[in-house]
């Protein structure tokens, strides 16, 4: 079981693209065609490449490829003008008259006990971004999909019907389920074949925020909006501190110009090497997400960040930010920070004051990569507002603000995981990447800027390098240190109940390093450590990021029986191949 | 044991590598677990100027790592980068008077703060928020951490790993392009 795409990989060569058009495999690239264009690059006006990439933007018509929007002050790579990804461009519902497409409409709140039954049907929809009218995806017409409430310990009953325009699952990411309700093509489920059902028990063991998406072409069918959250609700009241409000923040961003979305890549990903990076941000589907709260006010944000490659660093103007909660429940304490980094697939529970009026804007505020002049910027881009105005919120529930709380139950529970923190790990996985076939300007230009690669990409500092980078020309690798296998040839077998030391290294020496979140499926895990320095503060978790050059140690409690699978939830990597899966035996 | 004590853990000891010149106090070995382990990757070289006595054959390495974070990767609100950096020299005299000063700046030198002073081992842990940023060593009569800029000589010198990535302009794929066109001289 190595194959998860669901949707067949094409040849090459002419390709149908969508109602009367073609491409063909002139238009396409050629490595021998880009290493003329490069050689004779040299007698092009080098003034006119620059600055103004609309020279070189392919026709906006629907469904043909356009290049990427690249920073004005980013040159083009001589060589790749007219260089198109080697795959057919795809766009939902192309040939469809938008017009006719029901309009997405607000996430709404499915509150669920134990027996319920939520029917939800994926179809596609019409939703408006940056005024365009663009057809996308949605659970049961919504961005995001239902907000599902189910209360701790309980199962509740997901019946899935498939209206789009090819196979998908879905995945209840974080949730240690029954393993047949994993939604794993080919390994815990067969795809759900457009106009086909499939009833997903699932059993809610854990408190805390979970999501639900896809798991085939998560590249695409998340990006064009299948995602939503999963609200499990503890017993105790008092599970977090007082607050307010509970809000929701479900981060992503979307790849768009000014004709509209940049397609996908139909056969393969695009993007492989960094992930696709948007230029446009969404804040529960929204580019202007707004929120009014009173001053003093507590606000608990349940934050989960959907996008396929983006790590945000989320600040919230000069609030009070109180962390309190990640992927799985709470922490053994909980700490004041500066600013919330969230890494794809990555849940975290903040507690935030709003103690004065007038707006705080949520924002991403990064260092963002200039390749071409060797340098860091400041970029910052708004995510939300939060008008915080009238009368003052009740102070009660302000009250115990400032209290850092300790939880006992968290800490009697996690801190004889503490014990493995010193022995040497079960097994050791090493990050890599193997490259075939990229335009060799590609080729030149990263063996260049692998001089330096920094600890975490967070802004696609080379868009057309990495636009052109497809799924069949970059394979990412998750490979076992002591064996020397690579991915699906991983054989992991664990034991219900076994704790199993992961170490995870992401080597910094390999062509292109990048950050990975590493995602476990239908288990839960705690990072003992990084780089060797213990962790002082554990939490369960799901999903966690490895910087470049940083090694990461995780225990994993194998609870759960069943297949289950372990990759990097950066969209593109997991189908360029950075994924396998493991088996636990239940116990006798 | 807490991130914030490891820190505060005296560093003695730490630079008991080497003969010759070192004045390393022995005996004073710290638990190697205590050490946190800094991506090779990112370590970058100490290099001497040979302008202070008893220093130009010294070897010296800066290991950064990120310090703890519930992240997994520590940057500030604006995104820079948070490191945590430790010297260790080998053949590095010490002063008989003054001091070594540890100094952080920007590539462009345009922020320069002092953060502390060599300890009787040579060694230092401190830390810093650029990106890009150089690490020196001067020889002061005293640490003054109000000082804006040195005054004595500088002793060793090393520039971050991130100092290596460099303009494209002129180079590879760009070695045709007209650098002025992006705003070079």
């Amino acid at each position: 079981m190595n194959d998860f795409e669901a949707v067949p990989r094409g040849q090459g060569g002419s390709r149908h693209v969508g109602p009367g058009r073609r491409l063909t495999a002139s238009r396409g690239f050629t490595l021998g065609g880009a290493l003329l264009v490069w050689l004779t690059a040299g007698t092009a006006d080098a003034a006119g490449q620059q600055m103004d990439h609309a020279a070189h933007r392919m026709p906006a018509a629907d469904g043909a490829w356009r290049m990427p929007p690249m920073d004005p002050n980013m040159p083009m790579l001589p060589g790749l003008e007219m260089a198109l990804p080697p795959v057919a461009p795809f766009l939902a519902a192309a040939g469809i008259d938008i017009a006719t497409l029901p309009e997405a409409r607000p996430s709404e709140v499915v509150e669920m006990a134990g027996g319920d039954t939520l029917d939800v049907d994926v179809s596609i929809v019409r939703r408006t971004l940056n005024g365009h009218e663009m057809a996308m995806y949605g659970y049961n017409g919504q961005y995001p999909g239902p907000l599902i409430q189910a209360p701790q310990g309980s199962t509740v009953v997901v019946r899935v019907t498939n209206s789009i325009e090819s196979p998908t699952t879905v995945h209840w990411h974080g949730v240690r389920l029954d393993n047949a309700f994993d939604g794993v093509p080919g390994l815990t489920q067969a795809p759900i074949e457009v106009g086909e059902t499939f009833v997903y028990d699932v059993k809610v063991p854990d408190a805390g925020m979970f999501w639900y998406h896809p798991h085939v072409r998560e590249d695409v069918q998340q990006d064009l909006g299948l995602y939503g959250n999963l609200l499990v609700t503890p017993p105790d009241p008092e599970y977090f501190g007082p607050a307010h409000r509970e809000e929701v923040l479900v981060l992503d961003d979307i790849l768009m110009d000014e004709a509209g979305a940049i397609p996908w890549g139909e056969e393969a990903p695009t993007h492989a090497l960094m992930g696709r990076f948007g230029t446009v941000m969404l804040v529960n589907g929204e580019t202007d997400h707004g929120l009014d709260v009173r001053p003093g006010e507590v606000v608990r944000f349940y934050m989960t960040n959907v996008a396929n490659t983006r790590t945000f660093n989320v600040t919230f103007g000069e609030a009070r930010v109180k962390l309190v909660g990640s992927d799985v429940g709470r922490y053994e304490r909980e700490t004041w920070v500066e600013s919330v980094v969230i890494a794809p697939a990555e849940r975290y529970v903040v507690d935030v004051q709003f103690p004065e009026e007038g707006p705080v804007v949520i924002a991403n505020s990064i260092q963002a990569v200039n390749h071409f002049r060797g340098e860091f910027y400041p970029h910052v881009d708004t995510l939300a507002v939060v008008t915080v105005g009238g009368d003052p919120a009740g102070a009660s529930m302000a009250a115990g603000y400032d209290d850092l709380r300790e939880n006992s139950a968290v800490v009697e529970e996690l801190n004889p995981l503490r014990a493995h923190a010193n022995r040497e790990p079960d097994y050791t996985l090493e990050t890599t990447v193997r490259v075939n076939g990229l335009p060799l300007p590609i080729v030149v230009s990263m063996e260049i800027d692998t001089l330096y690669v920094p600890p975490m990409e967070w802004n696609d500092a080379m868009p057309m390098m990495n636009w052109l980078s497809t799924g069949d020309q970059v394979t990412w690798i998750l490979r076992e240190a002591d064996t020397g296998r690579e991915n699906g040839d991983i054989a992991w077998t664990f034991d219900e109940g076994d704790l199993v030391k992961i170490r995870v290294f992401n080597d910094p020496d390999s062509f292109h390093p990048m950050n990975h979140p590493i995602h476990v499926h239908g288990q839960r895990f705690v990072v003992l450590a990084r780089d060797g320095m213990d962790n002082d503060n554990l939490v369960w978790k799901d999903t966690a990021i490895v910087p470049v050059g940083s090694t990461m140690d995780i225990l994993v409690e194998m609870s759960n029986p069943g297949d289950w699978m372990l990759h990097c939830h950066i969209a593109e990597h997991l189908h360029a191949g950075m994924m396998f899966d493991f088996t636990v035996r239940p116990a006798a | 044991m807490p991130w914030s004590s490891l820190i505060l853990t005296p560093l003695v000891g730490l630079l008991v590598l080497g003969a010759g010149e070192a004045t390393a106090a022995p005996g004073t070995e710290v638990a190697e677990c205590l050490q946190p382990a800094s991506p090779d990757y990112y370590q970058f070289a100490m290099v001497p100027t040979g302008r202070v006595p008893g220093t130009g054959n010294a070897r010296g390495t800066a290991d950064v790592w990120f310090p703890h974070t519930p992240f997994g990767v520590a940057v500030s609100p604006d995104g820079s980068y948070r490191y945590q950096f430790r010297l260790r020299f080998e053949r590095l005299r010490l002063p008989r008077q003054g001091s070594f000063v540890v100094w952080v700046t920007t590539t462009d030198l345009d922020q320069v703060e002092a953060v502390g002073e060599l300890s009787d081992t040579g060694a230092f842990e401190g830390e810093v928020g650029w990106n890009k940023f150089l690490v020196v060593v001067t020889h002061e009569d005293a640490f003054d951490p109000e000082a804006v800029t040195w005054k004595g000589p500088v002793v060793v010198r090393g520039m971050s790993r991130s100092g290596m990535m460099h303009t494209m302009a002129g180079h590879g794929p760009f070695e045709q392009e007209k650098c002025s066109s992006y705003g070079y001289e």
